[in-house]
Order: structure tokens, then C-alpha cells, then sequence
């Protein structure tokens, strides 16, 4: 009888064999494990997702003919209106194309646009990121601006199988040199501390002591083109500055889109030329 | 129930006891008691009387301070325009004191190679691999910034090891001068919590590149920062660099100017690596502003209008004898000197002379101009009137034995009065002027104008090198007796007579205000009230016919081009002035014009003093130097007339 008794202390005991274990084996081991926990899981995130694509569908089936036709007429007006700026566009590609026929200038296509469904999101205090339905089955790579029709959404830090994660503008992890719009000076760019529910901020740095910005008078702050992001696309509004403790630069706040916390569909760009 | 046998010579107690004394142990009792004496008093003196001094040797062994530099005060023109200010330079640094790990890792890797290569033989001493794995760690981190940047920097080993033994809590600098692009590509590139991080260092900062560069001078690293009020000054304390003044206005006025330093004091572990987070820090402060009296669109005016050509100009306010002006050629780019000038640059300043301020230091024969004190001198001494003619001018005029010759004799002057005599700057007026008005009093008269001195203008380097000739001068200087072709000179401003544009500047400054002495000044105040000094004792009769002579000069006298050119002109102001052109060594002549304006209630007075280089060609105030002085005139009335055409836009501090 007493041989079959709980021992008190085994668990612990476990725990620290099991410690010690994790300690010994060595990295590439780890690592190992840890992407094959996320390529195991990550065929459920995506069921997940294609779950609530599912219900968001059936949903949308419960709508009255009425709604139905009205929501109908409405895209087709949007419809209409991005009809014409494709053509615009096109237009416009085709002119670029000529010129640089003309010139011999290199191709001014730098990226590959992929859409994508955003399957997961985490936003904590700790993290601030999404993952993606599309990885390396459709090129993606670490590194890629990933941006929304507000503008810049983050950047792909993993690239997995069948899905990426995207590290959130709005995350502290995440460091980027934006410039004041109309103006040329980069001025860093970093997440900020984000609770679960707040509206998303962000920090700037080296900001140049005669911009001014506040509440009343925000400043637009958008992609400079120096790094990954091509150039103006929007990070966000300054809305406050204050003295840097070097007093040669400001620093201050950036409020960002809150549509961030809520995407449900995003555009990778995927650089043709890698760099 | 425990029962205990009592020994028949025991007591029964647990206790045991002993009766009576036994005088043997008496004695240890003495020396146990004299021990705990010596050890309690041992620790009261050790616990209490030195807690202090243990308690700052703790400190001291255990924390450490880094002082950072404020930034330098902003230097303004009269107009609040930026002169001088600051701006950022890119580097990148790396924390070495977050790389313990990561080097005592490096170090235990070299080791194993080490080991699997050669054995234990060739194994290197310990602080050899330290050496070797911190190269070899910092190197890795290079390499992250060239791949990057496209760079192939190496690190350099020794500044390395320097780094690690005296300065480990501050950052070392891997890469600095860094574009904007280069900046940004490794602000996005580099991870948020790398020990490398992109740092901007402050540096002065010159909108208006080399206007005005000797006046406002240039400032030099300096290892030697003041962290005054700043706590933890009995720590080891490491310093990043600062600037200070080391010539101009930011050498005079550095202690204006520099900025209040702050820092930060860190827990360090035993080897001395810092334990985040600090236990004490303050920001560092900008200096103080400084508000200079030039004004930066005459000083360019000037500059522009001297060109390439060897000289100077100075500008004063006529009432308040602050400096509109004080330029000097040639000159320098101060940009160059942020951070610091290369070797090639300072070399090349040194070819072309740059680094004097002609303007404060270039001593020089002030040649005609001189003529007004003798003039007032003359008037004074009551040996030449304006209403009398005291000379017939042929061209030459024989005394002594000898003939003087009328150098300004484009015409014969004939019997020439003073209002005509200066106009036309004929030298046998002056000469005779001289001679009757005598070495000695003329010597007398220019110390009355503060001639002999230095001006006492808030600039370094001012040398006292003028000369105000006088026969015990000579004798005393040179050994040598005085004769009168050196009073002839001497009242034409030749011969041994040396002194400053500047001083030229203030005597024309205290003549237009009908004083003896100027007292030039760099700083301006709005509310600063007019200078007061001695009358030059002159009677309004005397003081008109001067007057009246140096307004001739710029009609129909030497300076006529002044009012002869059409593009010279400046409508409505009347220019009085005089000119001079004085023989220098090396076949040269120091061309001058002397001016001020308006003529009935004097604003401004300027002094022009060019060098002509080029031999054998006809060199003269009034062609040369008089159009520069024409040059600041019209912005100056330009500006007062409410036409403003500034040659760069306002610059906000940076």
C-alpha cells in the first residue's frame, strides 16, 4: 500500500528534470520545436478562420432581399468608382512603363502585392501582432511591409508554411523612420505600450525642433522610402511633442489607425528584387 | 517517567554550581572582560565613528556616474537671425557594458577552438582571450552594420581596449557621420533592443558657412566637462565629450554659452558592468542664448563685396558703438570645424592665411585717412585754420633741404584750403599741417583717440601691436633720431604709423559724433544708451570744414566714384569719408576708406581696409576699398527704408 502512495514531491521533481532537460538540449532542438508546434497548430488557427469566414457567410444569407439589394447598390457604385481609377492606374502604369523604356531606367515596380485574411490576432501588453492566412506557399517573406487601406498595418517578422506573422505598428517591437508629411527628415518611429483594449499609440524620436504638433494641430506622419516601406504611405497623426532630453530633437506621441486592432484583411508587398 | 541518580557530591540541580572562588580564574575573568571591552569598543569606534567613510567607499566602489554634455546656447545676429546653432550627427554606438555575456561566451568559444586546433601550448593568457573575444564580439556587430549599410569597416583593436579599461559605461562609437538615409535604413534594420542603437550627437552648427567666421570662432572637442550642481562628484565618472570656445565669440563668451550637463549614476556589479535602472539622472540644459550686435546682411554684404581679395571691414553703430560689421578675408567655412577640421583643412587656411583677423589684428599704415587727425590735431593746436590757405601745392614743396612730393597730385591744388585739402588729399597740406603742428602733438592727439591701445572688444587675441610714432618712440625703438620727413609721413599716415581697421572704425565713429573715443561692442541691447566721452574740441566753424571736406571726397574728391557711378549711388544719403592708400612691405599697398553716414545725424561708420596683391597695378581706396564701404551703406539704408532683401531667409534653431 504505501509503495502506490502519492508523493507529495514528485511533481516538483518532474518539473525540475523537465527544467533541466529544456536547459541541456541544445538550441537548434528548441527552435525546432517551437515551429513544429506552430506549423501542428496553425492548420487549426486556419480552420478557424475558414470556420468564421463560414458563419460570417450565413450570416450575410439571413439579410433581407431588401438590404441585400441595397448593400448591392452601393457596390456597385464603389465598383464604379475603382473601375475608374484601375483604368487611372493602368493609364498611368503604362506611361511609367514608356518612360522608362525611354530613359533605360530600371523597372519602378519594386513589389508583388498579396492579399491576405488575417486568421489570428494577439493583441496584449506583451505582443501585438497578427498572423496571416498566406505564408511561404505564396512567397512571403520575413522582412515585407504589410499595409491596409489606412495605411501601414506592420511587418512580417515569421514566415511559416501555410501562414506569417505580422508585427503590429502599434507594437513596441517594431521600429520605423517615418517622416512628417511634405517635410524630408526621417524621424524614428516605435510602438508603444499598448493595453488590450486602449486605442493604439506609437512614440517618435529625432523629431526636428521647428515641427509643431499637438491635439489642436496634428501632423500627419507617413513612410519616408528610406528603408522597406515605399514612400507616404500613413503610420499615423503626431499629437504630441515635447523637448528630447538631448534638447537638439522632440519626441512625442503618434495615435494610430483603430481600424489595427480589428483587420480582417491586409496587403503584403513582396519585394520582386529580395534586397 | 525519566528519574534522575543525584551524585552524593553534586548538587542535584541540572545546573551545576560552584561554591566558593578560585583566584586562578579571577585573573581570566580580567582578560576576558579587557577582550569583549576591546572588541565592543572596536566595533562602536569601526559601526559608528567610520560608517560614513565605509558607507562613501561602498559608494564609490559600487556606483558610477556618467556626465553628458549640455548643449551649447544659440549665437543671434541684432535681428534674432541664427548665426550660430546646433545640430544632430548620426552614429551608431554599441553598449559594450550589456555584451558580459555575450564576450564571456565569445571567450569560451576561442577557447575550445583554440584547444581543438593547437592544444593548451599555444593557448593565449587570459587577458589576451579577453582581448580577443571583445575584438572578436564588437567585430560581429560591425558586420551586422555593413552588411546593412554595404560598408567593410574594420574595428580598431586599440581604441577598443582603451575603451573597455577607462570608459566601459559609455557607448562606443562604431560608425559615426551617418547620412540621413544611412540613419534610416538602420533605424528600421537594427532590432529594437540591440546593444547597438543610433545615437545623435550634438555639433555646432553655421547657417551662413564662413560669414563672419573670426567673429564668431569655432569650438573643439573637450574631454574637460564641467558637471557643476551635478550629484556624485566624489564617483568614478565618466564624461562624453563636450565643446568648448576656442576662438570669437564662443572662446569669449563660453561660459555663456555652454550648456548645464546632466548624467546619470549607475549601480555597477564587481566588474564593472552597470545594473539598470539608474539610481540617479538629470537632463542635460542648452546654454544660454547669446545676442550678438552684428547684423548679418551688411556682414554678408561686406563679405560678398570683398570677394577673394585680402582686407577687411568693420561697421559700428555711430551712438551706441556696437558692431554692425567686422569681417574679415580671407576666411573659412565653419562647417568645417564641426566636429573637427581635418588636417587638410587646416593646412589649406594655413596657406592662404586665413586664420588672421585682419579686422581686429592686421596692423597697417592707415595712409590718407590719418589726415583727419591731423587735421584735428592742426585745428586744435590753433596752426591751421579753415579759411586759410597755409600752402601753395606745385606737386612738390622743398624744406629740410629736400623735396616732398604731392602723391595725390593729379592736379596742381595751389593755394588749397582744409575743406579742399582733405578732399582732394593733398599731401602738402598735410605735410606743412605737420610740421607746424609737431610730431609730438600729433602723437598726442591720436592717444586721445584711443589710437595706441587696444579697443577692449569682447574677442580673444587682440594684440596691442599699433604704433603711434612719436621722436622718443623712435629713439627708444629704434635708436634713431627723428627727422622731419618723419613728421611728413607720420602726418600723412606713413612711416611707422600702424593700426587696426577697427581702430580706424571707432576713431571715424567718435569724429561723426564729435568725440575722442568709441568703445566697440559685440553684444547687443535694445536699451543700450548712446556713448558719451570727451568733445573732440573742435569750434563748429572747425568741425563743419572737416566735415565739409570728407563730404567733398565722395562727390568730387578721391571718392567721387561714390557719387560718379550710377550704380553706386544711394539716393538721399549724404556720405562724408576720406581715403587713403599707404605703401606696405613687399611692394604692396593697404588700401583704406574711412566713412560715415548720414552726414547730418551720423548712424553708421565703417572702416575699409583691402591689401592690393597684385604689384604694379594702380591700388587706391577709392576705387577699391570705398565700393565696399558703398556696399554695406546701401543695404543699410535698404533695411532702414523698409526694403528688405536678406540674402537668406530667416533660420530657426535647428
Amino acid at each position: 500500500m504505501s509503495s502506490k502512495r502519492f508523493d507529495p514531491s514528485r511533481p516538483f521533481l518532474t518539473l525540475g528534470v523537465v527544467t533541466i532537460l529544456w536547459l541541456l538540449i541544445p538550441i537548434a532542438v528548441k527552435g525546432f520545436t517551437r515551429a513544429t508546434f506552430f506549423e501542428l497548430t496553425a492548420p487549426l488557427t486556419v480552420a478557424a478562420s475558414y470556420a468564421r469566414d463560414l458563419q460570417e457567410y450565413w450570416a450575410l444569407r439571413m439579410h433581407s432581399n431588401s438590404d441585400l439589394i441595397a448593400a448591392g447598390r452601393d457596390l456597385a457604385r464603389l465598383n464604379a468608382s475603382y473601375e475608374l481609377a484601375v483604368q487611372q492606374n493602368s493609364t498611368l502604369h503604362a506611361e511609367i512603363g514608356r518612360l522608362e523604356d525611354l530613359l533605360g531606367l530600371p523597372s519602378f515596380a519594386e513589389y508583388r502585392y498579396e492579399h491576405a485574411r488575417v486568421v489570428r490576432r494577439e493583441l496584449s501588453g506583451w505582443w501585438q501582432r497578427l498572423v496571416i492566412r498566406k505564408g511561404r506557399n505564396y512567397g512571403l517573406t520575413a522582412g515585407a511591409p504589410v499595409i491596409f487601406t489606412g495605411g501601414v498595418v506592420g511587418r512580417v517578422t515569421e514566415v511559416h508554411a501555410t501562414t506569417a506573422v505580422v508585427e503590429l505598428l502599434s507594437s513596441p517591437e517594431l521600429r520605423l523612420v517615418g517622416v512628417v508629411e511634405g517635410d524630408s527628415r526621417p524621424i524614428s518611429f516605435q510602438g508603444g505600450i499598448n493595453p488590450t483594449f486602449g486605442p493604439p499609440v506609437a512614440l517618435v524620436e529625432f523629431v526636428p525642433l521647428d515641427v509643431i504638433a499637438n491635439r489642436n494641430l496634428t501632423k500627419r506622419l507617413v513612410t519616408s522610402g528610406l528603408g522597406v516601406f515605399p514612400p507616404g504611405l500613413t503610420l499615423g497623426v503626431i499629437t504630441r511633442l515635447e523637448l528630447g532630453a538631448d534638447a537638439l530633437f522632440q519626441s512625442g506621441e503618434v495615435r494610430l489607425d483603430e481600424r489595427l486592432s480589428s483587420l480582417t484583411e491586409v496587403t503584403v508587398l513582396v519585394p520582386l528584387h529580395g534586397d | 517517567m525519566a528519574t534522575f541518580t543525584t551524585h552524593p557530591e553534586r548538587s542535584g540541580s541540572l545546573l551545576e554550581s560552584h561554591r566558593g572562588s578560585d583566584p586562578r580564574i579571577v585573573f581570566f575573568y580580567f582578560i576576558l572582560t579587557g577582550m569583549l571591552l576591546t572588541l565592543t569598543i572596536g566595533l562602536g569606534y569601526q559601526q559608528l565613528s567610520k560608517v560614513g567613510e565605509y558607507n562613501s567607499a561602498e559608494r564609490q566602489q559600487n556606483q558610477r556616474r556618467v556626465v553628458v554634455p549640455g548643449p551649447r546656447g544659440n549665437i543671434y545676429d541684432r535681428n534674432n537671425k541664427l548665426l550660430v546653432g546646433n545640430t544632430h550627427r548620426f552614429s551608431v554606438v554599441l553598449h559594450l557594458d550589456e555584451l558580459k555575456g555575450e564576450i564571456e561566451k565569445q571567450r569560451r568559444q576561442i577557447r575550445r577552438n583554440f584547444l581543438a586546433a593547437s592544444g593548451k601550448e599555444d593557448m593565449p593568457r587570459g587577458s589576451q582571450l579577453e582581448q580577443i573575444s571583445r575584438v572578436t564580439l564588437v567585430q560581429s556587430y560591425l558586420d551586422q552594420l555593413n552588411s546593412i549599410l554595404r560598408r567593410h569597416e574594420q574595428v580598431d583593436a586599440r581604441a577598443l581596449r582603451r575603451h573597455f579599461e577607462r570608459e566601459l559605461l559609455l557607448p562606443y562609437t562604431l560608425l559615426e557621420g551617418l547620412d540621413d538615409n544611412e540613419t534610416a535604413r538602420l533605424l528600421e534594420r537594427l532590432p529594437v533592443n540591440s546593444p547597438l542603437q543610433v545615437y545623435a550627437a550634438p555639433t555646432r552648427w553655421y547657417p551662413y558657412g564662413s560669414a563672419a567666421a573670426h567673429t564668431l570662432g569655432y569650438v573643439r572637442p573637450d574631454e574637460a566637462l564641467d558637471a557643476e550642481g551635478f550629484p556624485g562628484a566624489d564617483l568614478t565618472t565618466f564624461k562624453m565629450r563636450g565643446t568648448t570656445g576656442r576662438d570669437g565669440l564662443e572662446k569669449w563668451f563660453d561660459s555663456h554659452l555652454q550648456g548645464v550637463a546632466g548624467g546619470r549614476i549607475f549601480r555597477v556589479d564587481p566588474t564593472g558592468y552597470k545594473i539598470n535602472p539608474p539610481l540617479d539622472q538629470r537632463a542635460p540644459k542648452r546654454g544660454n542664448p547669446l545676442v550678438t550686435s552684428l547684423d548679418i546682411d551688411l556682414q554678408t554684404a561686406a563679405e560678398e563685396s570683398l570677394g577673394d581679395q585680402k582686407g577687411a571691414a568693420v561697421a559700428l553703430d555711430v551712438a551706441t558703438g556696437e558692431v554692425l560689421v567686422l569681417a574679415s578675408k580671407p576666411d573659412y567655412d565653419l562647417n568645417q570645424f564641426s566636429p573637427r577640421a581635418t588636417r587638410q583643412i587646416v593646412e589649406q587656411m594655413n596657406e592662404k592665411g586665413a586664420w588672421n583677423n585682419l579686422a581686429l589684428n592686421g596692423f597697417y599704415p592707415p595712409g590718407s585717412t590719418f589726415k583727419i587727425l591731423t587735421a584735428i590735431a592742426g585745428l586744435r593746436h590753433g596752426v591751421i585754420n579753415p579759411d586759410t590757405a597755409i600752402v601753395d601745392c606745385t606737386g612738390t614743396i622743398r624744406r629740410y633741404n629736400r623735396d616732398f612730393v604731392c602723391y595725390n597730385g593729379r592736379t596742381i591744388h595751389g593755394d588749397i584750403h582744409l575743406s579742399h585739402a582733405i578732399a582732394e588729399s593733398c599731401d602738402i597740406y598735410f605735410y606743412e599741417a605737420g610740421w607746424r603742428t609737431t610730431p609730438d602733438l600729433m602723437a598726442a592727439e591720436a592717444r586721445r583717440f584711443h589710437l595706441d591701445r587696444r579697443q577692449g572688444i569682447e574677442l580673444p587675441n587682440e594684440l596691442g601691436r599699433m604704433v603711434i610714432p612719436d621722436p622718443e618712440w623712435k629713439e627708444k625703438a629704434r635708436n634713431e633720431k627723428w627727422f622731419p620727413g618723419d613728421t611728413a609721413n607720420m602726418a600723412i599716415g606713413q612711416g611707422f604709423v600702424l593700426v587696426t581697421p577697427l581702430e580706424m572704425a571707432c576713431f571715424t565713429a567718435s569724429v561723426a559724433r564729435g568725440e575722442v573715443f568709441t568703445q566697440p561692442t559685440l553684444v547687443h541691447d535694445p536699451n543700450r544708451p548712446r556713448q558719451q566721452t570727451e568733445s573732440i574740441g573742435l569750434t563748429p566753424t572747425q568741425r563743419a570744414a572737416l566735415i565739409q571736406g570728407m563730404e567733398d571726397c565722395t562727390i568730387t574728391g578721391t571718392a567721387g566714384i561714390l557719387t560718379s557711378v550710377p550704380g553706386l549711388r544711394i539716393p538721399g544719403v549724404r556720405i562724408a569719408g576720406k581715403t587713403g592708400t599707404a605703401q606696405i612691405p613687399g611692394n604692396k599697398n593697404a588700401a583704406w576708406f574711412i566713412c560715415f553716414a548720414p552726414v547730418e545725424k551720423p548712424e553708421i561708420a565703417i572702416a575699409v581696409m583691402i591689401e592690393g596683391e597684385v604689384a604694379g597695378e594702380e591700388f587706391g581706396g577709392g576705387r577699391h576699398s570705398a565700393p565696399v564701404a558703398q556696399a554695406i551703406l546701401k543695404r543699410y539704408f535698404e533695411k532702414k527704408n523698409n526694403t528688405p532683401k536678406s540674402l537668406m531667409p530667416a533660420v530657426g534653431p535647428r
